[in-house]
């Protein structure tokens, strides 16, 4: 018997049990859209607990810690020598942070840094280019926004923090800051450096900026100046606190970047083999991976006991239909089906009940999936009175739960079918054409 | 076309090891030749039916052998009797047996759905087939909105359908007026004499036995061979 002769034949059978055969996929839609609303919820935390690591660190980067003491010049030397290390990002910190611009003033978080290697390490700039001199600086995104003028004594008092916002955006640099000479000011952060002692200054200019952090709520007001501007500038900030002198070859931060991020288990253990600390966001996601794995299987497995209830409804329905067609399948048997042939057309019927059940059931999904991620921080906003993060999701299907939800869901339709249609190739020919089934 | 040889069956009720053995045919031994109709007649709880249910395969022999067109069909597993069925025999039943859901159509096409033929093959052979049995009109019915006559000839047609050498009917003018009985004995006699059909007939009707060349009874399980009446024509 062909194929399409059994779906012809499932087709008129299906037709006829038209209110039964649709209660039934009605019960596996709700099963499978459960099984996938359910996982989606830990989907969607898992998710959303990758993109914020991930929004902080790249995956091929690796920090770089020593147990004894700071890192120098030395260990960056070790850590370029290794095999598929692709650049080693260093940054000194500049403890100077006032910066202005005619009337405008910034406290910014200024580091030097190997501008050939932040090169490497993937710095990407907005416009600009990377400085080439001495005097030449890169700054964040929001530097302008942060460059004030100087805020009146009591500007803020008594508005509403909307009104505070404004007004301080007001007092803002509003133009561009590219190929602008800032003024950098000689001047310790620390209150208990020398105030009194005449403050220098150096003249910088803006060559670049960079590109935008892909977290919207983030505020990057740093800038980045030469090795050789930092050389220059800390003997001054040493007259000061003397303290500095001691520090002035350490690294504060070093990250080592791979070629791919396949490569940062085998660089990240190199690296441990001589004698450093390591943090990668591969070892931290594979900690995370674990637990969100279990618990997602856990999800999984209790939306499966309603795919497994949605089965109790198919096992009924196709042991109806082999009990009412006995008949039919005795006559069928009397003028030469074979137990395969009928076996086949009743496993095809469960399995059309649950391919509708499973397709309307994963439509159900992703339609609830998108109200409940597109109403809930609606309805959180009105009736509680605060705001959810911005990239917040409850429910997140992506394409491999779909396949899994299909699979389990077709599985059981066709394990709960199983039993129906074995039992009409029993059926018997004689009693069957007797009436007597 | 058949040979029996030696074929005893006796039903087992009851439950297992406490069953009660109730025998129904002793060594049977038969032989059909080829074009030829053979009527088995008997009372009823004679073995008659017992003996055509066995050759048809719904029910597995015990003892004895059972040769039908050359082939040894006795031992045959369920999915080798089927397909056998299919493709040598055909069957006529007293009560029709047609398929309630199914238009006459649909009815008489299902041996070759079964088969695996094309759908236009299919279309072609059932129109003609229903057109033999003067059945056309109403291919589009329901079994349920024929007259017996009709239903018996829409059995005859789907028994037809795939050509098979050998029918075995089980009281076929059992649930037909005389007038339909005629007509559809004057049938069987056609399909005989023009197609070469062999029939082995079950009944206890002398005018349909009078049709077959040979009549074989069956008393209390036992065969018992009548008057030939047939030679068998080469």
């Amino acid at each position: 018997m062909k194929f399409k002769d059994k779906h012809r034949f499932v087709k008129s059978n299906m037709k006829r049990n038209k209110t039964r055969v649709w209660m039934t996929i009605l019960a596996s839609t709700m099963g499978c859209a459960f099984l996938i609303m359910l996982a989606s919820v830990g989907f969607a935390i898992h998710k959303t607990a990758i993109d914020d690591v991930m929004s902080y660190r790249l995956m091929n980067e690796i920090e770089i810690q020593k147990e004894n003491g700071p890192l120098v010049e030395k260990d960056v030397k070790n850590l370029e020598k290794i095999k598929n290390v692709k650049a080693v990002s260093r940054k000194k910190y500049v403890p100077a942070s006032e910066m202005s611009l005619g009337e405008y003033t910034v406290y910014a978080e200024v580091n030097s840094a190997n501008i050939p290697s932040e090169r490497k390490a993937g710095l990407q700039l907005e416009k600009g280019r990377m400085p080439k001199s001495k005097n030449e600086v890169i700054i964040g995104h929001h530097f302008a926004q942060e460059l004030r003028k100087e805020m009146p004594e009591n500007f803020t008092e008594g508005m509403s923090e909307e009104e505070a916002q404004k007004k301080m955006k007001e007092l803002a640099y509003d133009r561009d800051l590219l190929n602008q000479t800032l003024t950098y000011h000689m001047k310790v952060d620390q209150p208990e450096s020398k105030t009194d002692a005449e403050i220098k200054t150096v003249q910088v200019k803006v060559v670049g900026i960079k590109e935008k952090p892909k977290k919207e709520w983030m505020i990057d007001s740093s800038v980045l100046i030469t090795d050789d501007l930092r050389d220059e500038i800390m003997p001054l900030l040493s007259e000061m606190d003397p303290e500095l002198k001691n520090n002035d070859d350490s690294y504060s931060s070093v990250k080592v970047y791979t070629s791919s991020a396949e490569d940062v288990k085998a660089v990240s253990e190199k690296i441990k083999d001589k004698g450093y600390l390591t943090y990668s966001v591969v070892s931290e996601l594979k900690e995370l991976n674990i637990y969100f794995t279990l618990f997602k299987a856990g999800l999984i497995f209790i939306g499966g006991i309603a795919v497994l209830i949605a089965s109790i409804g198919i096992f009924n329905t196709m042991t109806m239909a082999v009990t009412e067609r006995s008949q039919d399948i005795g006559i069928m048997k009397a003028i030469g089906a074979t137990p395969k042939t009928i076996k086949r057309i009743f496993l095809l019927e469960s399995g059309y009940i649950g391919l509708w059940g499973v397709g309307l059931g994963t439509l159900l999904a992703y339609l609830i999936s998108y109200g409940v991620n597109f109403a809930l921080p609606i309805i959180v906003e009105q009736f509680m009175n605060e705001k959810p993060p911005e990239d917040f999701i409850l429910s997140y299907i992506p394409w491999s739960l779909t396949a899994i939800a299909v699979t389990i869901c077709m599985s059981v339709t066709l394990l709960s079918g199983w039993r129906p249609a074995a039992k009409a190739t029993t059926v018997d020919v004689l009693k069957a054409l007797r009436r007597d089934v | 076309m058949i040979s029996v040889r030696d074929l005893s069956y006796a039903f087992k009720i009851g439950k297992k090891e406490k069953e009660n053995v109730i025998p129904v045919l002793h060594h049977v031994d038969l032989h059909v030749a080829e074009g030829e109709i053979v009527a088995i007649i008997g009372r009823s709880g004679s073995g008659k039916s017992t003996l055509l249910n066995l050759i048809s395969g719904y029910i597995k022999s015990q003892t004895g052998d059972i040769v039908i067109n050359g082939k040894q069909v006795s031992k045959l597993s369920e999915s080798k009797w089927a397909e056998f069925r299919l493709e040598h025999l055909g069957f006529i039943f007293q009560s029709f047996q047609l398929i309630p859901s199914m238009t006459a159509y649909e009815n008489v096409e299902l041996p070759l759905v079964l088969k695996g033929v094309s759908e236009k093959d299919r279309k072609d052979q059932t129109l003609r087939m229903l057109k033999r049995v003067g059945l056309d009109q109403y291919q589009s019915h329901y079994p349920g909105e024929l007259s017996g006559g009709q239903q018996q000839r829409v059995s005859i047609a789907r028994a037809l359908i795939l050509n098979p050498p050998l029918i075995l009917a089980d009281e076929p003018t059992g649930s037909l007026d005389s007038e339909n009985e005629r007509e559809l004995l004057n049938f069987i006699k056609e399909l005989n004499e023009k197609d070469g059909i062999t029939f082995l007939i079950i009944t206890h009707d002398h005018e349909v036995a009078s049709i077959a060349h040979r009549k074989v009874e069956i008393r209390d399980g036992y065969l018992r061979e009548g008057s030939m009446l047939y030679e068998v024509q080469r």
